[in-house]
């Protein structure tokens, strides 16, 4: 980092340039750098080793106590962690549900906001205010609770059951399935997509829209020319922060979902818990961060471009 | 207090314990502190927190005993690490007396004092067979897991495996029992079903010690799980999460019957949680699990002498009739003609000593997954 000082002299304000690296911004920077790489980093790093096969060291313990425990035969560890995983029958099945629950819950998350922001900035009053209080509901409603109720609502002795048997319908049960897992991410991803996207389309100047609308243009128009490119940067922040929270939720599918297949954030936890296979637990943890890291770029990306348009680098 | 000091002072009271018998706590100088750790269900805590402990420091007034709690031993696996590392690295692990299902764990590991009926007096009225198979580990209430079943729907349960399965095959969506991952009264069906192709010593081996070469004759049982699911209840072979969805499930009436545990259930019961037309009954050839629950006192605990004290005094008659009475109903592990006969007249019909036991954890954790990957959803 470097900074500019200013000396004061008889004529005015001296500005000197280039002092170099400051001292004091280094020292600023530090305790939250050694933080990050302690508490983060490596954990990491060691978790790293150990799902290749590095089993002395800070990874006694855990190799003495967990089952199915690989040791490296190479210098750089083996990959017989991984080989079990990849071959695991249940392994594909997680994974393929994970991406279905993610990406179609992610659509639905952000349709669902896009149409509700869009209401409340194109044709607002009180009704859009309600609708938008309302959907921030679900963020103060504990994941756990909310998974209940979804499940004494949908499930086999539920409400919607009990209501439409009155009329002779047999609603399906849609406890343990995967449209459960969809119902309940939605419910309980909107509210910040929502805040996200909102805010977004509020801060578009109202000089904009009607401008194109006194040149003719229809409401689709302002909205798929004007609106949303604009609040592009929301959008996909909301989208990859939606997309993450959903790729590692445990929670909603424990309770919703099947026994098998099931989402990773629950398999990671029964190979950890009840299965005893932390090496393996650990190697499904990794690839739900190579998938999350993917995503992760496509912010950074969309941050870094925003930064440049707005001229801040 | 030091390290030094406390030894010192566990070696004085040792000595003066010898001389006394364990019977003198009044004369007691300093007050101690006895570590309890539980990893278990709330109604375990309540037992520990609102019986067991105001009762023992009221015989021993000169004993503290501050009581951690792990909900559902969900650190089991960070406490075992604990106490290992606390063992291997000579330091103190902080825990006197644990009640947990990782205590035998430990006790395989050689991690836990081993009792005798010198330093545990009591211990002479616990069954044999029971203690061994504690590795270490000593046992002190009892539960099993039951067939329930709706009195007014069926009125002559099963009374045998084999007459179960072909019930649950004639009720389509009237059985259910929870993911063994979740719960332990689901894990005892699929491994009563899993027993029935075995043989006794094979049986006997997957209890006593870690065997991975016998797990290829799980097959034909979880072939037999795998069939069910087309009769159990819920979609696709879906099964409840836990202990406490199957309970649901039968007070709810979804279900004619399911697996559950002894202390659950009676607990519900009394609660009135559970409707009074639910009954309990035992299966045989062979029995649903059940077994004993161990206290264990780790090696490098600080305060082994107190420990052995409180885990002696549990093992009492005044101790053991607090466990079958109260909110628990635990089944006692000394014999009922040392109990107060009206509390234990509710174990009638179930043969509380000769419960069948589960396999050692290392077994039961390879059935649970073999189960995950072989029947749900298949």
């Amino acid at each position: 980092m470097r900074s500019r000082k200013s000396t004061s002299t008889k004529r005015g304000f001296l500005v000197r340039k280039d002092e170099g690296p400051s001292l004091l911004g280094l020292a600023f920077s530090i305790p939250p750098l050694l933080l990050v790489l302690i508490f983060v980093g490596l954990p990491i790093l060691i978790g790293l080793t150990f799902s290749l096969g590095f089993t002395s060291g800070p990874n006694r313990v855990v190799s003495l106590i967990g089952q199915q425990i690989h040791k490296k035969n190479h210098w750089w560890g083996t990959f017989a962690a991984y080989s079990d995983v990849i071959h695991d029958s249940r392994f594909l099945g997680d994974l393929g549900l994970t991406l279905f629950v993610t990406i179609l819950s992610t659509i639905l998350v952000i349709l669902l906001s896009l149409s509700i922001a869009l209401y409340q900035r194109l044709i607002g009053g009180k009704k859009s205010s309600l609708l938008v209080t309302l959907s921030i509901i679900p963020l103060f409603v504990p994941v756990v609770i909310s998974a209940w109720a979804i499940h004494t609502f949908y499930g086999g002795d539920g409400f919607m059951r009990s209501f439409f048997s009155q009329f002779g319908i047999n609603f399906p049960t849609l406890t343990s399935t995967p449209s459960a897992i969809v119902i309940g991410t939605v419910w309980t991803s909107l509210p910040f997509a929502i805040l996200m996207i909102s805010s977004g389309l509020q801060g578009i100047p109202d000089a904009l829209i009607e401008s194109a609308k006194d040149c003719g243009a229809s409401p689709i128009r302002v909205i798929t020319n004007i609106l949303i490119p604009l609040a592009k940067t929301p959008i996909i922040i909301a989208t990859s922060f939606t997309a993450i929270g959903i790729l590692g939720s445990f929670t909603i599918p424990l309770f919703l979902g099947p026994n098998q297949p099931t989402m990773l954030g629950v398999e990671i936890s029964n190979f950890f818990g009840s299965y005893n296979r932390p090496q393996q637990s650990l190697v499904m943890a990794f690839m739900v961060f190579m998938i999350a890291s993917g995503i992760a770029i496509a912010y950074v990306w969309s941050n870094v471009k925003s930064a440049r348009e707005s001229g801040r680098i | 207090m030091t390290m030094k000091k406390s030894l010192a002072l566990a070696a004085a009271t040792s000595l003066a314990l010898g001389i006394t018998g364990i019977t003198a706590p009044s004369s007691q100088a300093v007050s101690q502190t006895i570590q309890v750790y539980i990893s278990a269900d709330t109604n375990i805590q309540d037992l520990w927190v609102k019986s067991l402990v105001p009762a023992f420091k009221l015989a021993y007034p000169g004993y503290d005993v501050k009581v951690t709690f792990d909900l559902h031993g969900d650190h089991d696996a960070q406490e075992t690490a604990k106490i290992t590392a606390a063992a291997v690295l000579h330091k103190d692990p902080g825990v006197d007396l644990i009640d947990g299902g990782f205590v035998t764990t430990l006790g395989a590991a050689g991690l836990l004092y081993r009792p005798n009926a010198g330093l545990l007096p009591n211990i002479k009225d616990v069954n044999r067979a029971v203690l061994t198979a504690g590795k270490g580990g000593i046992p002190y209430r009892g539960s099993s897991v039951l067939l329930a079943y709706n009195s007014t729907n069926v009125t002559t349960p099963p009374a045998t495996l084999d007459a179960l399965l072909t019930w649950i095959k004639a009720h389509p969506g009237k059985f259910t029992y929870n993911a063994p991952s979740g719960g332990g009264s689901g894990y005892s069906f699929v491994q009563t079903v899993v027993d029935k192709y075995l043989s006794a010593a094979d049986r006997n081996t997957l209890v006593q010690q870690a065997a991975p070469d016998l797990e290829t004759k799980w097959t034909d049982g979880l072939e037999t799980l795998r069939q069910l699911n087309k009769y159990t209840y819920g979609q696709n072979g879906t099964y409840p999460a836990n202990n406490a969805e199957t309970l649901k499930d039968l007070a709810t009436g979804l279900v004619d019957m399911g697996t559950v545990w002894s202390d659950q259930f009676a607990s519900a019961l009394k609660a009135g949680t559970m409707p009074a037309n639910i009954k309990v009954a035992q299966i045989s050839n062979p029995s649903l699990t059940g077994g004993a629950s161990y206290l264990g006192i780790p090696n490098s605990s600080t305060n082994k002498v107190g420990a052995r004290l409180l885990a002696n005094w549990v093992l009492s008659p005044a101790a053991q009739n607090l466990i079958v009475s109260g909110t628990l109903n635990g089944f006692p592990v000394i014999p009922l003609s040392k109990l107060d006969a009206t509390a234990t007249a509710a174990f009638k019909g179930v043969d509380i000593q000769n419960l069948r036991p589960g396999y050692l954890s290392a077994n039961a954790n390879d059935l649970k997954s073999k189960w995950a990957s072989t029947v749900p959803g298949k």
